[in-house]
């Protein structure tokens, strides 16, 4: 079943007057007790037959990964959180890679970027030959709250750059 | 599009509903374990490529069995 946009819409309007005084003062318990989930009903599923020797992979994180010198941080301030996304090459050097994102504790992700994102591990792999390709570009989400504009902007943008881009199958890494 | 997904969280993952995907037991922000630690971070993605493959049932979630600094189990 789609996500219905139309119910969420007055609930998030709801929970963002509410819980604007918690989210201010950082009780990120009672904020996300309150937030209308939207659960989906089924689990969607696309069947797979390929070998991933022969196919193009890419990666994407929540983890509000960007690159320093050449890309803004994510807004780590407003209470919608920041819906857009860091396209991270598969080039890129850990030390060039900077994390905005105000929920979780990444101190660790600052030692080693691959925890959280491992795409040192995975140009390795593509080296070896198991996996066929890793895409030129891969891609960072961060703190999103306002599914609306996630969805309705900027998923359309991301599913047309992976399409172009030729990926078969996405490796996704919440955190 | 076929996907893959990681998670830390069985709860999370339990109203998610991800099509297929491994659940490892380490907290947020360490999805494929210590810093620096090559080998567990390899071994998960090989574990979730195996997945990719073997999984036929939507929703399914295997949890791997690594545990915070400790050996890999054999």
């Amino acid at each position: 079943m789609p996500i219905d946009l139309d119910a969420f819409k007055p609930a998030y309007k709801k929970w963002v007057e509410e819980s604007l005084p918690d989210y201010q003062a950082g009780n990120m318990k009672e904020i996300v007790k309150k937030y209308p989930f939207i659960a989906p009903d089924d689990i969607p599923w696309t069947a797979y037959n390929g070998q991933p020797s022969s196919q193009t992979f890419a990666l994407v994180t929540s983890g509000g990964l960007y690159l320093k010198d050449s890309q803004p941080p994510f807004d780590t301030e407003s209470i919608h959180g920041d819906t857009s996304f860091r396209e991270i090459p598969k080039t890129v050097h850990p030390q060039d890679i900077g994390i905005a994102h105000a929920h979780y504790d990444h101190s660790l992700a600052e030692q080693d970027i691959n925890i959280v994102f491992p795409i040192e591990r995975l140009v390795e792999l593509e080296n070896e030959g198991i996996i066929g390709k890793l895409a030129d570009t891969h891609y960072s989400f961060s703190y999103v709250n306002d599914a609306v504009s996630l969805v309705t902007e900027t998923v359309p943008k991301f599913i047309a750059r992976i399409k172009a881009a030729g990926v078969d199958v996405l490796f996704l890494v919440p955190v | 599009m076929p996907t893959i997904s990681t998670g830390n969280s069985a709860e999370r993952m339990a109203n998610i509903k991800p099509p297929r995907a491994v659940l490892v037991k380490f907290a947020r922000g360490s999805m494929f374990g210590e810093p620096g630690n090559v080998k567990r971070q390899r071994r998960i993605i090989l574990d979730a490529l195996a997945a990719l493959q073997t999984m036929t049932e939507p929703g399914t979630i295997q949890e791997l069995p690594y545990r915070w600094k400790q050996p890999d189990p054999e």
